[in-house]
């Protein structure tokens, strides 16, 4: 039983906590409950009140008709026709009662006296209410005392009128009072359901519309000007975010294409050339040159899908994790060191400025330096300088940027730089040098480092850096 | 060399017989894990190619049944780039691994390095023909010449000479020169080889230094004059 009953509430919280409807039915049914209570109690307040000022003035009428007799009765049987008159108003009126009380055994009058009597006194001027109605009913009794005169003694007369009519009118308010409470908070607690659900309907429109969107219609989005109010902030947020989702999804898409057209080149070559090689009757020598440039096209595509297989890791979260402090400056100057012979040829030198230690993978880290340098040297002109700098951020972070001097390359050029396969130079594709994958594994290598990357191209100088965490992330 | 290969895939296991029975190796197969693992525990190898996914048994299950005998090198391939397989891989002993696609030539260095482990004492007097290279006192002789060379002209030259006859990636040379640890596209390697060779073989009749398109470059004495592949 008890299992039962905590298994009802948990379905019931669980409801609350699930459906809006609900909650908002039971919290109008809440208000309504708290609003009729206080109205409630103040009329059952003001009703009792009422009830009060009439009994006590039921009961002074009867005493003001029993004291004009005391005072004014003239009979020199007082006693006795005060007795009788009493008698006949008992007989008639089976619901008053009357008590005499005197220091003279005349004037002494009602059964229960001394109860009336203590009662009364104690309560001076108001009423009291005593079980001394018919089958012990409740009744309220006043007392009054009224003075001696030349016909009796001091006399203290009191009258009590039987109460349950006024308890029962009370009671039957207060039960009434109860039942429309509760009919009515059943009745809000309903119409707030039907409230909420209609309230709620542009929320399961939007919801419909939004089960709508799928791959195959990416450009829908859900009709927030048309939405209310208070819905179309959040429809605005859910576009906002498909807008976002179909940028990613469209570059994705076009990333496959590139990824297909990068494959397709190195392949058209080696299907073409062995197809032309076997159609003749070849010399050794002959194949075995068709076999060394097929050879170096199948180099191409291993170091393509290499590639694409590291940004794909990269992008799963994988971490650099072989982590030792190296000093930055000397990687730079190692990779430098690497790019002798090249720049050497291209009669260019290399400045390095600033120094910091921070945790990397150093294979990881000087694939991007060499990437980053290879890049710079690519598009300087022979001769030139280029500058590497290595600089601590207020952040903690380290930055390593090589600038070199270039044509200024335009801001939304800038932020494609690192996009797999985007070229500059788009009339120079499939560069055998370059695949075109090198600052996309920058980025990635910085993101292994919990760095980012960042290019910038100001005063004739195109600037490209990334930058690695300043300490060990993984201790935090 | 004696050296096992247990490779299901047949293309890839031939041209691994093929090409390490021509490199002097003594090579046995096994196209699946339940034969790799008997031939691995029941013969002695100086180094195994083991693949991961393997029909009947795989390759770390072949790998777990050896390591509880003996220790043989044991080189791991792979198709999946995944971290779990090469920590798991290298965990239960694997000595190296190789991610599919992966170049023969990079293969062969990896052997190499794994059976040249024990190996102590080098000579220090290199000799390529009539090229002399003194390892101790960093100099380069040809013809009783003595050639000018940068350190890393002589490092390059070194690593050339220790290992003759041999063709070297230009991945192994930027890692052995460089010590970069990394698949570059870079033509570093092509421009300090153009650079060795102005220095050491275009003053003489012989060429000594030769480049084996596509592969790498190797320093030996060659009969024929002109070489095939030659650029």
């Amino acid at each position: 039983m008890m299992g039962s009953t905590a298994g009802w509430l948990r379905r019931a919280i669980h409801m609350l906590r699930r459906s809006i409807a609900v909650r908002l039915a039971l919290m109008f049914a809440i208000a309504e409950l708290g609003g009729f209570a206080l109205i409630g109690t103040a009329l059952v307040q003001v009703l009792d009140h009422q009830l009060l000022r009439h009994q006590q003035e039921e009961v002074e009428s009867r005493i003001a008709g029993m004291r004009y007799l005391l005072e004014r009765g003239r009979s020199p049987q007082l006693a006795s026709r005060v007795r009788e008159k009493i008698d006949t108003l008992a007989e008639t009126d089976r619901e008053t009662r009357y008590w005499l009380w005197s220091e003279s055994p005349d004037f002494l009058y009602g059964t229960d006296l001394p109860l009336v009597l203590e009662a009364t006194r104690r309560q001076p001027l108001g009423m009291v209410s005593l079980p001394l109605g018919p089958e012990g009913r409740p009744m309220v009794v006043m007392g009054v005392d009224l003075p001696a005169n030349e016909r009796r003694p001091a006399v203290r007369l009191m009258a009590g009128i039987d109460s349950l009519s006024f308890a029962h009118t009370l009671h039957t308010f207060k039960s009434a009072l109860w039942a429309f409470t509760g009919i009515s908070v059943l009745l809000v607690a309903a119409l707030g359901y039907w409230i909420a659900r209609v309230g709620l309907r542009p929320v399961q429109r939007l919801s419909t519309q939004a089960q709508s969107i799928g791959p195959g219609n990416r450009g829908q989005r859900l009709q927030s000007p048309a939405l209310p109010l208070e819905l179309a902030n959040m429809g605005a947020s859910f576009d906002a975010a498909l807008d976002r989702l179909d940028a990613a999804y469209h570059q994705l898409e076009t990333f496959n294409a590139d990824v297909a057209h990068e494959l397709r080149t190195p392949l058209a070559n080696l299907i073409g050339q062995t197809q032309v090689a076997l159609a003749r009757e070849r010399g050794a020598q002959r194949l075995h040159e068709v076999l060394q440039s097929n050879l170096e096209e199948l180099e191409r595509l291993r170091a393509i899908v290499s590639d694409m297989l590291f940004l794909a890791r990269a992008e799963q979260g994988a971490r650099a994790n072989r982590l030792v402090d190296a000093s930055l400056a000397a990687e730079v100057a190692k990779t430098v060191d690497f790019f002798d012979v090249l720049l050497d040829e291209a009669s260019m030198r290399i400045t390095v400025e600033g120094d910091a230690v921070a945790p990397i993978e150093t294979s990881l880290f000087r694939r991007a330096l060499t990437n980053l340098l290879q890049n710079a040297i690519q598009h300087s002109p022979a001769g030139s300088t280029i500058a590497a700098r290595i600089a601590r951020q207020p952040d903690g972070t380290v930055e390593v940027a090589f600038s070199n001097p270039s044509a200024p390359i335009a801001p939304e050029n800038l932020a494609r730089l690192f996009d797999r396969f985007y070229r500059v130079d788009v009339s120079r594709p499939n560069s055998g040098e370059n695949h075109g994958l090198g600052l996309s594994i920058v980025k990635a290598v910085a993101a292994m480092h919990h760095g980012t990357v960042f290019a910038r191209s100001e005063g004739g100088l195109t600037t490209v850096g990334f930058s690695v965490a300043g300490a060990d992330v993984r201790a935090n | 060399m004696k050296v096992l290969i247990v490779e299901d895939e047949r293309k890839t296991a031939d041209y691994l017989y093929q090409g390490l029975t021509e490199q002097g190796c003594t090579v046995d197969l096994a196209f699946d894990g339940i034969d790799g693992q008997h031939m691995a525990v029941h013969y002695d190898f100086d180094v195994i190619v083991l693949d991961v996914m393997l029909p009947g048994l795989d390759g770390f299950g072949v790998l777990k049944s050896l390591r509880a005998v003996k220790d043989t090198p044991v080189i791991m391939l792979t198709a999946r780039d995944g971290v779990e397989d090469r920590v798991k891989g290298l965990r239960d002993g694997a000595d190296d691994y190789l991610v599919k696609p992966f170049s023969f030539m990079e293969l062969l260095a990896r052997l190499q390095a794994l059976t040249r482990r024990g190996r102590t004492q080098e000579a220090t007097l290199l000799r390529v023909g009539d090229l002399q290279v003194d390892l101790i006192s960093r100099k380069a002789l040809r013809a009783g010449q003595r050639i000018d060379l940068t350190a890393k002209e002589f490092a390059l030259l070194a690593l050339l000479a220790r290992r003759q006859g041999e063709i070297l990636s230009k991945t192994v040379i930027a890692e052995q020169v460089w010590d970069m640890n990394f698949d570059s596209n870079i033509n570093v390697v092509e421009v300090a080889i153009k650079r060795l060779r102005a220095k050491i073989d275009a003053p003489f009749a012989q060429a000594l230094l030769h480049t084996i398109r596509g592969m790498g470059y190797v320093l030996e004495v060659r009969c024929d004059a002109v070489p095939s592949g030659e650029p």
